[in-house]
């Protein structure tokens, strides 16, 4: 019996070590790994197949996920052995990742970051050490239908007053809605009109740690311009559903658009008319997270004997201006890099787009708007609040109260961690 | 014949052969795992590997032969999972404490390093100088250049050097520059070079140079981080975190996966935070179970009582209500959730109302109640009338010839004979439904929540989406609690089936 157990295990293991042997993975030393979601993978691909020199001595791999949440999903499970060198993910992943110690830190020089508008960095950036490279912007402004509004409103209340002007002649659905980026994200750009920026900043750029909006001025805006008594006058729906399709269709004058979805109102025929959101007063337009994707330095890569090579390929490819062009060609969302972002390669639209986040926009820092020092983080409190106001009927200075509360506390959160 | 075959040579030959397939598999994932460090998991698939061939190739475990394919499935995916979970339960595993306590330190150690007040970064060459690694540094604004290797500093003067177009520095005498290929992964790349002695220059990139001193120094005799700046020590405050002496909330990131033991427990009971919106939700998952047990027994019951009796296109009406169970609940539930949109949706176009069904909690839970109805009634009806088939028809005519009318029929007869044989079914399905994820995650993401009171548990939430929304809802996880509900969920239905088969005396049968 036991000469035929082992005759019959001595065949198996051979089968199995010739099956096992063909598949060893493992990352060749001169080997730069990066990760990528299901667009941006390809695109590098098609990028560094057209030149692939840009370290000398090192070959670049690029390995493409499903979609984001699956790259998400991967770098936070992602070991010494299993994981990349470089990813490029977003910017509110830097703060989690870094806490986690996933990532690690990269020193520019003063003409490298020269080559970035400064505050791309706090989005790349947690206790002041810097992550990664802005690689590129995403951004929303606000688009008008020129077929339904002659010329772009200069106030949040000149918006209003066309909506209930014209509401029932055009058979207008909503005012203005959030086609892109959400209620939280996309949405920023109206609490901010009304007088609720996330955040705010000194004179010398930094984050004013004590300063939150005033809840009572942001309410009474609210109740002015988006209440009819207690109730929602239509002008803004507290969600995105059916935003996009029904500004298309021409039932909703002014939308707030994402850049990566701009083709799609190119082939309706827009054209760029593309702006910030109004303020209250003319002179204080609404002002839009302006955020960048950032290609980010994993503590993978010095495990894996890379770390140099990896920094190399961060400043001489995702941080350069040929580097960006390069990749931009494929990729058409607005280029981070300066550079890049002039260059006549580049389209109207994501020109456009970097135009309206130059006029009014504010850098997405995650360490403050994922915290939950006030309990809860301000995703989750932004939709709420529209929610609370617009559809529940609840008090809208006493909510935006609550809301203020919420983000002070995450600012005071954040305050040793930007 | 066909069974002389299988019985002779060409069965030992198949068997080798599958077996051989089934190795082969094993073992590469095995290798794989080993590769990826994850020896436990190599470890175990080489187990699996020896149990199967010594079981198949060996008489002695004929009925091991038949068991053990599950046994092996039954420790990988149901076993490990649930001590996985256990041992979980008593870390402080939560966002800035994934990794191990080493890697922590190595981190720290790798994060401490302060820059100059210049931030100054020097164009570099990597090599080799007097063999000994070095790096050839360019500082273009001071038109200065020298060579720097671990220990000391060398000037070299302009007139030595060969610079490219912009000034950098690409040769120098005794220096011998590293091709680029050769340099991340060498001994060079990693050393700290020689700057004025309070700060040294590390290299950045394959051509850049930074200057920083190192601000924290581990102590591994005392376990202890000594600040090199203030002098302050930061110490394992026994949470995963190494915190500041002076000032306990100032700790030192990342941390690790610390064993806490029963803190995560304990926090379940002390922690307000917690506490309250676990006994809330506990309340409702109860509620939930068992009302939906009992809407889907009622109605499936009804309607089998109904479609029992020999009545004109009985089987069409059987074949149109099975088809809600047909359906996979993913679609059903999400087209659900658009017919309850409050502005779009078929019911409110029916009713000619503006109900806010996901936003206020009581229609909230109406309508999952109601959803899981359309969900599980199929299912009642159809183990209803398998199990009305199964009732003797002598039983119901001695009731009817006692006197007995139809209710009192299926009061005192029907009914208890049914929940005897449908108890188990029962039981099941209070189990499922107190762990009924989907239906709450695709239906209401367990909301309405007040966000802006602070509510971190929702109307709809079930303990599972409760821990769900702990360990993956937002950008800081905490997976030890959720591990820790998730134990609590585990005892909690295994109590209650436990009691209810006893109660049903439905395990009698098998003993």
């Amino acid at each position: 019996m036991k000469k035929k157990f082992f005759k019959g295990f001595a065949v198996a293991a051979a089968v199995a070590l010739g099956a096992g042997l063909a598949v060893t993975p493992a990352q060749a030393a001169n080997e730069i790994v990066v990760w990528a979601d299901e667009t941006r993978g390809p695109n590098l691909v098609k990028t560094l197949a057209a030149k692939s020199d840009w370290v000398p001595g090192y070959k670049v791999t690029v390995k493409s996920f499903a979609n984001f949440d699956a790259l998400k999903d991967a770098i936070d499970k992602a070991t010494a052995t299993t994981g990349p060198d470089i990813v490029v993910g977003a910017n509110d992943w830097v703060a989690t990742l870094a806490k986690n110690g996933k990532l690690a830190p990269l020193t520019l020089t003063a003409s490298q970051r020269a080559r970035f508008s400064s505050s791309q960095f706090y989005d790349l950036s947690y206790k002041k050490k810097l992550y990664g490279i802005p690689v590129d912007v995403n951004n929303v402004a606000m688009i008008y239908n020129t077929k339904l509004v002659s010329s772009a409103p200069k106030t949040f209340g000149d918006m209003v007053d066309y909506y209930k002007a014209n509401k029932a002649s055009k058979n207008l659905k909503a005012g203005l809605c959030v086609a892109g980026g959400g209620m939280s994200w996309g949405a920023h750009s109206v609490f901010s009109a009304l007088g609720a920026d996330a955040y705010y900043f000194n004179s010398n750029g930094t984050i004013n740690k004590s300063k939150s909006f005033n809840p009572n001025e942001f309410g009474a805006n609210v109740k002015k311009f988006l209440l009819d008594g207690k109730k929602s006058n239509g002008f803004f729906p507290a969600t995105d559903t059916g935003c996009k399709d029904n500004f298309l269709a021409g039932t909703v004058p002014f939308a707030i658009i994402g850049n990566w979805e701009w083709e799609d109102y190119k082939a309706k025929g827009f054209t760029m008319n593309l702006m910030p959101v109004p303020g209250a007063t003319a002179s204080n337009p609404g002002k839009a997270f302006g955020s960048v994707s950032g290609a980010l330095l994993t503590t993978f890569a010095a495990s894996n004997g890379v770390e140099a090579a990896a920094k190399s390929l961060l400043v001489d490819f995702f941080g350069s201006t040929a580097g960006q062009v390069a990749y931009q060609k494929f990729e058409k969302r607005p280029p981070a890099e300066k550079g890049a972002a002039s260059d006549a390669s580049v389209t109207d639209g994501q020109k456009g787009f970097g135009a309206s986040a130059n006029a009014a926009s504010i850098p997405q820092v995650g360490a403050i708007l994922n915290g939950a020092s006030g309990s809860k983080s301000y995703w989750d409190s932004a939709p709420a609040y529209w929610t609370a106001v617009l559809v529940d009927g609840k008090d809208a200075v006493a909510e935006a109260k609550k809301l203020a509360t919420i983000w002070r506390n995450n600012l005071r959160g954040a305050a040793n961690d930007i | 014949m066909i069974t002389a075959i299988i019985r002779g040579k060409v069965a030992l030959a198949i068997k080798l052969v599958l077996v051989a397939i089934v190795t082969a598999v094993l073992l590469t994932l095995s290798q794989s795992a080993f590769a990826k460090g994850e020896y436990a998991i190599a470890g175990f698939l080489f187990i699996a590997i020896l149990l199967i061939n010594f079981t198949y190739f060996s008489k002695r475990t004929v009925p091991l032969k038949f068991f053990l394919p599950g046994i092996l499935l039954l420790t990988a995916f149901v076993l490990t999972p649930i001590l996985y979970t256990l041992v979980m339960s008593t870390f402080n595993y939560k966002t800035g404490n994934y990794i191990s306590k080493e890697e922590a330190i190595g981190r720290i150690q790798a994060l401490a390093l302060e820059p100059d007040e210049n931030a100054s970064v020097f164009d570099i060459v990597v090599g080799e100088y007097q063999g000994s690694p070095a790096i050839l540094v360019s500082d273009i604004n001071n038109n200065a250049y020298f060579i720097s290797t671990p220990d000391q500093r060398f000037p070299v003067s302009n007139a030595a050097i060969t610079a490219d177009e912009y000034g950098v520095a690409r040769s120098a005498p005794e220096f011998t520059p590293l091709e680029s290929g050769d340099i991340s992964s060498s001994k060079a790349a990693k050393e700290r070079y020689y700057f004025d002695g309070t700060y040294f220059i590390a290299v950045e990139n394959l051509n850049a140079g930074a200057v920083f001193r190192q601000s924290l120094e581990y102590l591994p005799q005392q376990d202890v981080f000594r600040s090199l700046i203030t002098g302050d020590i930061y110490r394992d405050n026994n949470n995963g975190n190494y915190a500041n002496e002076n000032d306990k909330a100032e700790i030192l990131e990342p941390g690790w996966r610390d064993p806490t033991w029963f803190s995560n427990y304990i926090r379940l009971f002390n922690d307000e935070r917690v506490r309250n919106p676990l006994i809330s939700v506990f309340i409702w998952t109860m509620v939930f179970a068992t009302l939906t047990v009992l809407t889907q027994f009622s109605f499936g019951l009804l309607l089998a009582l109904a479609l029992n009796k020999p009545i004109r296109g009985r089987r069409i009406y059987r074949s149109i209500l099975v088809l809600p169970y047909a359906m996979p609940s993913v679609m059903s539930i999400l087209i659900w959730g658009g017919m309850f949109n409050t502005e779009f949706g078929a019911i409110n176009e029916i009713l000619g109302r503006d109900i806010a069904w996901f936003q206020d909690p009581t229609f909230a839970r109406a309508a999952v109640i109601l959803v899981n109805l359309w969900l599980g009634f199929p299912y009642f009806y159809l183990v209803s009338s398998g199990a009305l088939q199964a009732i003797p028809s002598e039983l119901l005519e001695a009731a009817a010839i006692d006197g007995a009318n139809a209710r009192q029929i299926f009061r005192k007869v029907t009914l208890p004979l049914l929940l005897q044989i449908l108890s188990p079914l029962l039981i099941a399905s209070f189990a499922f439904n107190f762990n009924n994820f989907n239906l709450i995650y695709l239906l209401t993401g367990g909301g309405p929540r007040n966000q802006l009171d602070g509510e971190i548990a929702g109307a709809t939430d079930i303990l599972i989406s409760y821990t769900y929304q702990i360990a993956f809802g937002n950008n800081l996880q905490d997976l030890g609690l959720a591990s820790a509900i998730s134990v609590l969920i585990f005892f909690l239905v295994a109590s209650i089936s436990l009691y209810g088969v006893r109660k049903s005396k439905v395990l009698e049968s098998f003993s």
